[in-house]
């Protein structure tokens, strides 16, 4: 029930919200704050009373939440938990909080309305990550779109009807045809068994003539591929990301794009093993085209948000070079990457949208030496710049870290030309700290630095950035059962070998003791002799 | 005869379901278009044209036509026909009654009282409409 | 001969036929527009209610009518979309014409018309339904008579409706003439004796699809509807939209699902051809339309294209999809033409996409509702729509039709183009010249109330549908 509980609370607190601007706005936007942050300390709560058990072979399911709901037709409510979907609601939650709080001041027009949006986003968002019934998981997919199209379309920026329209049709026709996969997928299963129903853990044993399997999971990708913004079907991203306000391109950008990403994990490896294995190599090449062409689209751009769109672009291709990879160092560098690259963008857009707030422009030609004037803000986005490029010690290092070292094993060239990105994210990511911060003095602004509120916001993501950075145990060990069963089901299908319960628990020795940088190279080191003992 | 017209109708048509069966049909429409276009170009190429002012005239046995001919009528006049023809279809039902009266019975004589009394309310209803009414 | 048994069968439409005479006498009698109203509801409310006390199971009444659960089923929808729609036109007609009562008597016909045809089993029967309904319609359309549009769209119609009924005829004398039948357990008897269709039934089959698509306004046949929705007056079009279509489809349904029609390749070719050429066309015509109800009329085109998908499936569910879909559309389309009333005014009807701008800052609970409508008529979650589509997709997925599969989704984003215009109009900013002082029809109760009824049964369709579904199931396997 706490997870419907979750849910729910969401959902009545963006109505409360939406009622009360009316009248209040400030309490309006204290409740839908209050909400979110409600359900962050529920998700915390739990995690900490769960923490001990994903030490070892324990089962990768938390919570398990079944209701019939249109038994007609096989479809139920059904939620759960497990190791990855407790982080990436945590991260929701989180994420949410502070998009909530940075877009404080910028909605003034229609704020209740606007907080109900923002509420049933995170709350469809949030759906996505616990469903577990095909149908449901389709249902919260199209629910994330529609409050996304509103705070796209009525509080964008200037060409923001034209991004909202787009946006919507890429998201909705691919979702459609990813519909039509799953309708496909349901009659076969039923047809094999006789038993119809969505239900994920039915329909995740389906056996599937190798023709079927590449198209159905094609069904699937295409929906996450387009979320994700990976390369051919990337058009719609820059103008959403660039045309919506700070918070809908944090949403945007941090948390539903790691729903495609999510989807692939949860629903393409494990339903259509063998079929992903066959397109790894097309998904892998796509992955690093974006990786490539995403950093060159970015250092072209002087719209300061359509770099970070396109910055985002170019790591949401590692991610895709970590799912299909196959490998559990890669697996997990793809969930420290979802977390890691969620908290940095956030932190990049806010910076965006604090520069736009304050003069009215996005176009970095118009910007420089601003660190005289703003150095809190200079050196918060300094760090956050650093760790876009990947610098260690930060989130992204890890993460872009653990899927290169796993993605090696599975392809070498593809991942040397993916490594390379990282190179390429050092110069577009030193063009954003160089031109707005230093270089020339091009135009005359009155600047006033970070407020309070926004320090808190940002200091907020600087925590989560370096601890992810320098010690990433527990997001480490609490998504371990979900990567092993991940690994599992892809050996099954290729290798014979069986690597056997004992090598997981070296995942397990954390040391709290240890120093930062010995804990952390144990820990690779840890991780590399078991990729290595295979 | 229907019935037998009918059989062998289907038969031909079963018989003859191939494309080149079609054929003598196609050369019948080609040759009736044919002789329609051609009659009436040779119409036009052949007949002498005198255009003069008297010929275009409307031609009323001599007498000069004046005013036109589209007068609007009064309104009341298509409500009476159209009237008129309502009663005058329902009076035609009543012949195959009259010739089955005695084999439909009581049910019958019902139904048809029925149907009678269906017309009076919409007669009541014209009549209190005034739509007979002529001079208003 | 009908015995007085048989009576209680068909009690719903007697019950219509009646209060029609009755509504004409008291007219007779005198004038009162609020008592014509409020005995129009009553029937429509006792028809829909009588459909209780008639007996599960099929049941024939003489040979020209069958009730069955899927009669009985749309027996209630249709006689719940007369009510709506009788309670919808009671302030519109009050602020735009003087002569009001006839209306009703004309309603209460073509409804009756639409009544008997769910029940028809014969070809007869049906044709007479048919002609009953389209005969009110003529006068319906032209109704108001100080809009020459009105007239012109009456006039239109009754040429073209004329045309295809004597189509509709010939097709009927040829199948009669290949199978010796006219009800449609004969024709399916004698059919499945001589095995193959012959070339003169076949022609007889497409003459009658010609006469059917034209009721129901697929492609080939669609050039009427948005003149005839743009001309009549909002609640007449709302009634085209969807009692005449919904009652055509029931009776094409019957038709082609107990003679087992479909089975033969070439009709389902051409139903195919022109499901696709709906779903395509509709929606794409309806991309660049300024008017709301021509847009209307456009993406219902569409929307009868994707009825049209779960109607080819020839299975169970393909049954209980289309009739879900229908449920979903007719409260969908009755909400739409519904808000377009409210917006309406005594100078004229709020036609124009523009006349929406900014309706959400000025009236949010009706731009929630019409938003919810158009999120429906597009398929997006939580509302009925949705369910309906992935209903369809179910059942042409069952069965492999994937061409109309991926039409259907093609020409469904495609639909989402002009209904998110529509959504995203509402929401622009506030219009600057506020066209009129007038007060809108809307402002009186009952009508926002009814909007509000149908907003909730198009989220609680999308939500929790399963008491709906149920009783589809139930019905829908009965005429196979």
């Amino acid at each position: 029930m706490t997870l419907v509980y979750i849910i729910l609370i969401l959902m009545f607190g963006g109505l409360i919200s939406w009622i009360i601007a009316g009248k209040n706005s400030s309490l309006a936007k204290g409740i839908a704050l209050l909400a979110v942050l409600a359900d962050l300390v529920i998700i915390i709560g739990f995690w900490i009373s769960v923490y001990d058990k994903f030490d070892l072979g324990s089962q990768q399911w938390l919570i398990d939440y079944r209701v019939e709901w249109m038994p007609q037709l096989g479809i139920s409510f059904h939620l759960a938990m497990d190791g990855l979907s407790l982080l990436m609601t945590a991260l929701a939650l989180f994420l949410g909080a502070v998009s909530l709080i940075v877009s404080w001041n910028e909605i003034s027009k229609n704020l209740g309305f606007y907080l109900f949006n923002a509420l049933w986003l995170i709350a469809g968002i949030i759906g996505v990550f616990l469903s577990l019934d095909l149908i449901l998981f389709y249902f919260f997919w199209e629910v994330m779109l529609v409050p996304m199209y509103f705070i796209l379309a009525i509080w964008g920026h200037e060409n923001r009807r034209y991004a909202g329209m787009k946006f919507f049709l890429f998201t909705q026709l691919s979702g459609l045809l990813m519909l039509i996969a799953i309708i496909a997928l349901y009659f076969i299963h039923g047809k094999n068994s006789g038993q119809y129903t969505f239900d994920y853990f039915a329909l995740i044993g389906t056996s599937l003539s190798a023709k079927t399997g590449l198209w159905l999971m094609c069904g699937f990708m295409i929906a996450f591929l387009v979320k994700l913004g990976i390369v051919p079907f990337h058009s719609w991203l820059p103008d959403a990301y660039t045309q919506s306000p700070t918070g809908g391109s944090i949403l945007l950008a941090a948390l539903m794009s790691k729903t495609a990403a999510y989807g692939m994990l949860r629903f393409v490896v494990p339903l259509f093993p063998e079929a992903s294995k066959t397109f790894a190599p097309v998904a892998i090449t796509l992955g690093v085209v974006s990786i490539l062409y995403g950093a060159k689209l970015a250092y072209a751009q002087t719209d300061l948000k359509r770099m970070i769109a396109f910055s985002s672009m170019s790591h949401m291709g590692f991610i895709m070079v970590g799912i299909f990879s196959f490998q559990a160092l890669s697996y997990q560098g793809t969930i420290i990457e979802m977390i890691a690259h969620g908290i940095s963008i956030t932190a990049l857009f806010t910076v965006a949208g604090v520069i736009h707030a304050r003069i009215q422009t996005r176009d970095m030609d118009q910007m420089g030496r601003f660190w005289e004037q703003v150095p809190k803000m200079g050196a918060i986005t300094m760090i956050f710049v650093l760790a876009t490029l990947g610098l260690p010690g930060l989130g992204n290092f890890v993460a872009e870290f653990l899927i290169l070292t796993g993605a090696f094993k599975s392809n070498v060239t593809l991942t040397v030309l993916a490594a390379l990105g990282l190179i390429a994210s050092m110069i577009y990511a030193l063009v954003i700290l160089q031109k707005i911060f230093h270089g020339e003095r091009r135009k005359e602004w009155k600047l006033t630095d970070l407020t309070p509120r926004e320090v808190l916001a940002m200091g907020c993501l600087i925590v989560a950035i370096v601890w992810i950075g320098i010690y990433p145990q527990p997001v480490i060990k609490t998504a371990q059962p979900t990567v092993n069963s991940l690994e599992q089901n892809s050996n099954n299908t290729t290798f014979v070998n069986d690597t056997g319960p004992t090598n997981k628990m070296t995942l397990k020795n954390g040391d709290e003791n240890m120093t930062m940088t010995r804990e952390t190279s144990t820990f690779f080191l840890s991780l590399n002799k078991k990729g290595g003992g295979k | 005869m229907i019935y037998l017209l009918q059989e062998e109708l289907s038969k031909k048509v079963m018989d003859v379901n191939d494309i080149a069966s079609y054929l003598p049909i196609g050369i019948q429409i080609v040759c009736a278009a044919g002789l329609v276009a051609f009659l009436m170009l040779v119409t036009h190429l052949l007949g002498p044209k005198r255009k003069t002012a008297d010929k275009l005239q409307s031609f009323t046995s001599g007498i000069e036509s004046h005013g036109d001919a589209r007068q609007p009528v009064a309104i009341k006049y298509f409500l009476v026909a159209i009237l008129f023809v309502l009663f005058d279809v329902e009076v035609i039902f009543f012949y195959p009654y009259a010739v089955n009266f005695k084999g439909l019975g009581w049910s019958g004589f019902w139904a048809v009282l029925l149907f009678v009394g269906f017309f009076l309310c919409g007669f009541i209803y014209i009549i209190k409409k005034g739509a007979l009414k002529w001079e208003e | 001969m009908i015995s007085l048994t048989g009576l209680n069968l068909i009690l719903p439409q007697l019950i219509i036929a009646l209060a029609a005479i009755i509504v004409m006498l008291s007219i007779a009698v005198k004038r009162c527009h609020r008592f014509t109203n409020l005995f129009t509801l009553l029937s429509f409310a006792a028809a829909a209610i009588s459909v209780l006390y008639i007996p599960r199971g099929s049941f024939g009444v003489s040979s020209l009518f069958v009730v069955d659960g899927f009669g009985k089923f749309f027996t209630v929808l249709i006689a719940c979309a007369g009510f709506v729609i009788t309670l919808m036109s009671y302030h519109y007609l009050n602020a735009r014409e003087k002569r009001n009562e006839e209306y009703y008597i004309l309603l209460l016909l073509s409804s009756l018309g639409a009544l008997t045809m769910v029940i028809s089993n014969h070809f007869v029967s049906f044709f007479l339904s048919l002609e009953v309904l389209s005969v009110s319609l003529y006068a319906l359309i032209g109704y108001l008579k100080e809009e020459p549009a009105g007239i012109e769209s009456g006039i239109k119609y009754l040429v073209l409706a004329a045309v295809s009924s004597s189509f509709l005829l010939f097709g009927i004398a040829l199948i009669y003439m290949q199978t010796g039948h006219l009800d449609l357990s004969g024709i399916a008897a004698g059919l499945s004796s001589s095995g193959e269709f012959s070339g003169v039934f076949i022609a007889g089959l497409a003459m009658v699809i010609v006469g059917i698509g034209f009721k129901m306004a697929l492609v080939p046949f669609h050039l009427w509807t948005p003149d005839i929705y743009a001309g009549a007056s909002a609640p007449v079009s709302a009634f085209v939209a969807t009692v005449s279509k919904g009652a055509v489809f029931a009776f094409l349904l019957r038709l082609f699902y107990s003679t087992g029609g479909l089975e033969n390749k070439n009709v389902w070719t051409v139903f195919t051809i022109i499901a696709v050429a709906s779903m395509l066309f509709g929606n794409w015509l309806a991309l660049r339309q300024q008017n709301i109800k021509r847009l209307l009329a456009y993406s219902s085109i569409g929307h009868l294209g994707y009825l049209m998908v779960a109607f080819l499936a020839i299975t169970d569910r393909g049954m209980q999809a289309a009739t879900f879909y229908l449920v979903v559309y007719f409260t969908g389309m009755l909400a739409a033409f519904g808000t377009v009333i409210y917006m309406s005014n005594k100078k004229g009807e709020a036609l124009y996409i523009d006349d929406y701008r900014g309706l959400f800052w000025k009236k949010p609970w009706l731009a929630a509702i019409f938003t919810t409508v158009m999120l429906s008529l597009a398929g997006i979650p939580l509302t009925a729509g949705f369910l309906g589509k992935l209903y369809l997709l179910t059942a042409g997925t069952e069965v492999g039709i994937w061409l109309l599969v991926i039409v259907l989704v093609v020409s469904s984003g495609i639909g989402l183009f002009y209904y998110l215009r529509v959504v995203a109009v509402m929401f622009a900013g506030k219009n600057e010249n506020e066209a009129s002082s007038e007060p809108v029809i809307g402002k009186i109760f009952p009508h926002g109330l009814v909007l509000t009824l149908l907003f909730l049964l198009l989220l609680w369709f999308g939500v929790y549908p399963s008491s709906l579904l149920e009783i589809i199931q139930q019905i829908a396997s009965v005429i196979r």
